[in-house]
């Protein structure tokens, strides 16, 4: 089954592109009997600079592995990701670690994505001192500037994660993100462990930080308003495969898969006729 | 069912192997000091020991040795005991039944102890009962073994009531059956009391948090709000989630239970397999100790594969699993 | 919070012991090897306030012992010879902490020896040799902790981490380790090394025999620990940044080890100790004349020892105020912090 490609109307060359991505796990046992699981399955989709694009599914369809390849985190199995023209997987590796800072990745779940003993100075700090280019107290400019440009006040630079709101917490997640001043930032589930009076705010701040930096956002969701809301064109993924894609206001008003009617169908409050605002 | 029978045997074959390589390996640490320890021993004579380095080819590098000594273990000797002066199996074999009826008594009566103990403690954990035994079982915990042993040794040293060691008396041969039994009962009660109160702290210990664990369950207080009388809730709903933990827990003991066995038959003088190692070693009776080491280990995959088998038989999870392979 | 306290109590009570054996040369009124073969198997000496005529003494005295009419080994004491008690007298000298010369003792008699604790077949005092053993046991215990401790960390660290063969073979390994009652192993181990050998030879041999027996435990439980560090998300975003594998086992994975390493320290030095005490016991661990907590009980496997000579079996009990420390330490630790589950049932509560 050919897999659909997604392309906008715009004209400036795509700074990300996965082509045929593949994904394979073997568990194995020492048995000789291994058990396989196919995470990603012949992905292809672009991505214009400066745009928001979605990926939805329902769980266990592979987004968040999608996340860790598009991240550099994870190695597939075939196929290629190209960034800025270039082929991440012909890379060798030192070239890949260049990139890596490029692509930043946000966690769902801040409680698991920020070490719990350090405080948030330190977190923050923690990109500019792996990178090792610049001061200490030039870290500790940035910091506090990153945590301003995020809403957060420079008072709890000293507090741990855990002494922080989780609308707190994912806001220093997404500074921390910014640290390196990626071109692309992944929101995997960054939203969904959030209150919904939180997630508007943290929605809000995101489109603002897209607007001001003029970032490209790859937001993976399971919730298709969140997705309508927040994107410029959407995906669907179901077990692995891409099964639809195009620009939002089209994939919400003629859904033509099934695993899209069913994420449509799970939305309560989206009718068709509020998806035309 | 067959299928996990038969996994867990090659499971602890496997492991029993292993040792085996293990303990050969050691072998290599002083290779040089075994052969002069034997020609000084006057007891050898000197064909003998050239005879038994041909047999069991000495010389010749690690493998070999232990496919010789493989080869001596199919034949049902195990190599050979310099100090005897004969097969290492017969003698290991002796000992290995003296050690076992202790540490098997042992066992039942820890078990028999700390499980009735365990769970009234658990019953009324919090409480004042459970806080005594909490303490009594720390106050014992603190003991050293050897403390203990030897402090059992000095009791019947000097109150008489007890034989300060040894299996048998001198006129065990002569006496009637009955007396027979009793004496055995006589010199068997010291050795057993040390191992059991060696053991039984961190078993009641283990045995309460476990019980414990169960009764705090959310499923249990569902049982009793739908009126389930005490003794049925504790026997019929309890007991049994109670299972897992309480038979790997057992397996655990066994190993627990030997090493400690080891110390109180070298103390008192009980003809197991611990006095008969540590003579071993300090004679350089190479396959002995190995023997010995091996026979040891035999007993604790034993237990645990007996563990096993009752873990299969107790927790239908382990069944379904398995039968899904 | 309640059981931090709990915590420094037991840590300060256990300091306070370890410092009174680390400073035996001051405590103990004699050298550990200072004979007096007139004195053989003395009985412990009482301390007196109280004299013959009734009259209360302030400071504390002993009396001396004479043989008793008829007898060749018991004896009584000698009411007509007081001996007071002096405190912080100078006697043999030694070095403080291995560093410092010193002749300062606690306590002395004006012309006897003072036998706390009675003397042994050489009229060697028992009290002074107690403390001087403790030394050699409690230093042999941590040694040998710390050894197994450092190897379980690094192979359970390497398993749980690089994963695939290596965490196979590794985990294989110490399996077969565990499978071994540990008692056994180690005699086993301590077999096939050099049998007659000097009591610091003899002293390292039992240590890296005990490292390299304990370390499949404290290896299964890092392993553990490590797989579940590296899967967290902020060594995930770590790597994001640019990390190597060696930042972020420093800096993100083994820290999330420290509470399993504390636990197990607490379990495994009074065990090391005792293990120390069986093998020096046995004859295999340190020889004569250094004492240890093991090598003074040894000659209680002489029938006439255990029957009239009741004080030698003191040593036997030296380590329990010491075990109680590890086991209130350890108790309080677990209760802190979220220990393994079969780990935590193995101490429950204390109190």
């Amino acid at each position: 089954m050919k897999s659909d490609v997604s392309i906008s109307g715009r004209d400036a060359p795509p700074i990300l592109k996965l082509e045929s991505l593949t994904k394979r796990y073997t568990k194995r046992r020492l048995g000789g009997r291994g058990e396989e699981l196919l995470a990603l399955n012949g992905v292809a989709f672009l991505i214009l600079p400066g745009t928001t694009m979605a990926v939805v599914g329902p769980s266990g369809s592979g987004k968040s592995t999608l996340a860790l390849c598009v991240a550099c985190l994870e190695q597939p199995t075939s196929g290629s990701i190209w960034f800025d023209g270039r082929d991440v997987m012909k890379l060798p590796e030192n070239e890949r670690r260049e990139i890596r800072p490029q692509i930043q990745l946000v966690f769902q779940d801040p409680a698991n994505s920020l070490n719990p003993r350090w405080n948030v100075l330190r977190i923050l700090i923690e990109p500019f001192v792996l990178q090792g280019k610049i001061a200490k107290e030039e870290m500790r400019q940035r910091a506090f500037s990153l945590l301003e440009r995020v809403g957060l006040s420079s008072r709890i630079s000293e507090r741990l994660p855990s002494e922080l709101s989780g609308g707190q917490r994912q806001r220093l997640a997404i500074a921390r993100a910014l640290a390196l001043e990626p071109k692309i930032l992944i929101l995997d589930e960054a939203l969904s462990a959030l209150d919904c009076s939180v997630q508007a705010q943290i929605a809000n701040l995101l489109m603002d930080l897209q607007g001001s930096l003029g970032m490209t956002y790859l937001f993976i969701t399971h919730d298709l308003a969140m997705a309508a809301q927040m994107a410029d064109e959407i995906t669907v993924i179901d077990r692995g495969r891409i099964v639809e894609g195009g620009p939002a206001e089209e994939v919400l008003r003629e859904p033509k898969h099934e695993s899209t009617r069913q994420l449509l169908a799970a939305v309560p409050r989206l009718t068709r006729a509020n998806a035309h605002d | 069912m067959m299928r996990y029978f038969l996994r867990r045997s090659a499971h602890a074959f496997l492991l029993i192997a292993g040792v085996s390589m293990l303990t050969f390996l050691f072998t290599t640490l002083a290779p040089g000091n075994y052969f002069d320890e034997m020609r000084l021993n006057p007891q050898i004579a000197p064909e003998t020991v050239a005879a038994l380095r041909a047999q069991y080819q000495l010389d010749r590098p690690l493998p070999v040795r232990y496919l010789y000594w493989l080869n001596s273990v199919v034949h049902g000797e195990m190599g050979f005991s310099f100090a005897y002066n004969s097969a290492v199996a017969p003698i290991l074999l002796a000992r290995a039944r003296n050690t076992l009826l202790l540490t098997i008594v042992a066992t039942l009566l820890a078990w028999g102890i700390a499980l009735p103990l365990g769970v009234w403690s658990a019953e009324r954990r919090g409480r004042l009962p459970d806080r005594v035994l909490s303490l009594g079982t720390a106050a014992l915990l603190v003991i050293p073994e050897l403390g203990l042993v030897l402090g059992l040794l000095m009791f019947a040293v000097r109150s008489g009531w007890f034989p300060a060691g040894g299996m048998a008396s001198v006129e065990f041969e002569s006496l009637t059956f009955i007396h027979k039994v009793r004496d055995l009962a006589l010199h068997m009660t010291l050795p057993v009391v040390a191992l059991v109160l060696s053991a039984l702290p961190l078993l009641i210990r283990h045995v309460r948090a476990a019980v414990a664990d169960v009764l705090d369950a959310p499923f249990l207080l569902a049982a009793q709000g739908h009126g389930v009388p005490k003794r049925t809730l504790l026997y019929r709903y309890a007991l049994p989630a109670a299972a897992n933990p309480l038979i790997s827990l057992f397996g655990f003991s066994i190993g627990g239970l030997l090493s400690g066995s080891l110390l109180i038959e070298v103390v008192m003088s009980w003809p197991g397999l611990g006095p008969l190692l540590l003579e071993a070693i300090l004679s350089r009776d190479l396959y002995v100790v190995v023997g010995g080491v091996l026979f040891s280990t035999l007993f604790l995959a034993g237990g645990n594969f007996l563990a096993d088998m009752l873990l299969y038989w107790a927790d239908p999870r382990i069944r379904r699993e398995s039968s899904l392979r | 919070m309640k059981n931090w306290h709990a915590f420094t109590r037991w840590l300060i009570a256990l300091g306070v012991l370890h410092g009174i054996v680390l400073c035996a040369g001051f405590f103990a009124p004699y050298g550990p090897s200072e004979q007096d073969r007139k004195s053989p198997y003395l009985p412990p000496m009482r301390v007196h306030f109280v004299d013959g005529q009734g009259h209360f003494h302030l400071r504390p005295f002993v009396y001396s012992f004479r043989l008793r009419d008829g007898s060749f080994d018991q004896y009584e004491e000698d009411a007509a010879k007081p001996d007071p008690l002096r405190f912080f007298v100078s006697g043999w000298r030694y070095r403080l902490f291995g560093l410092l010369p010193s002749g300062l003792h606690l306590f002395g008699a004006e012309t006897t020896r003072v036998y706390l604790l009675g003397s042994d077949g050489y009229g060697r005092d028992q009290f002074s040799r107690l403390l001087f053993g403790g030394q050699v046991s409690l230093l042999a215990g941590f040694l040998g902790t710390g050894f197994a401790l450092v190897a379980g960390l690094s192979i359970g660290a390497v398993a749980g981490y690089y994963g695939g063969w290596r965490d196979d073979v590794l985990m294989r390994v110490a399996e077969l380790f565990l499978a071994l009652p540990w008692l056994y192993l180690l005699f086993a181990l301590r077999a096939f090394l050099p049998l007659a050998v000097g009591p610091l030879q003899a002293f390292f041999l039992i240590i890296a025999v005990i490292g390299a027996v304990g370390w499949a435990r404290p290896a299964r439980l890092v392993r553990a620990v490590v797989l579940s560090a590296k899967e967290r998300d902020f060594v995930r975003a770590a790597r994001g940044f640019g990390a190597t594998d060696i930042y972020l086992l420093r800096r993100h994975v083994l820290p999330e080890t420290s509470s399993v390493l504390l636990t197990q320290a607490a379990i495994l030095i009074p065990q090391y100790v005792m293990a120390e005490m069986t093998l020096s016991f046995l004859g295999l661990g340190v020889p004569e004349p250094v004492p240890s907590w093991g090598n003074l009980l040894s000659n209680l496997q002489q029938y006439s020892v255990l029957v009239s000579y009741w004080w030698m079996y003191l040593p036997a009990l030296a380590i329990v105020p010491f075990f109680l420390g590890y086991l209130g330490l350890a108790s309080s630790l677990q209760e802190r912090g979220e220990a393994y589950k079969i780990e935590r049932r193995g101490l429950g509560r204390l109190t």
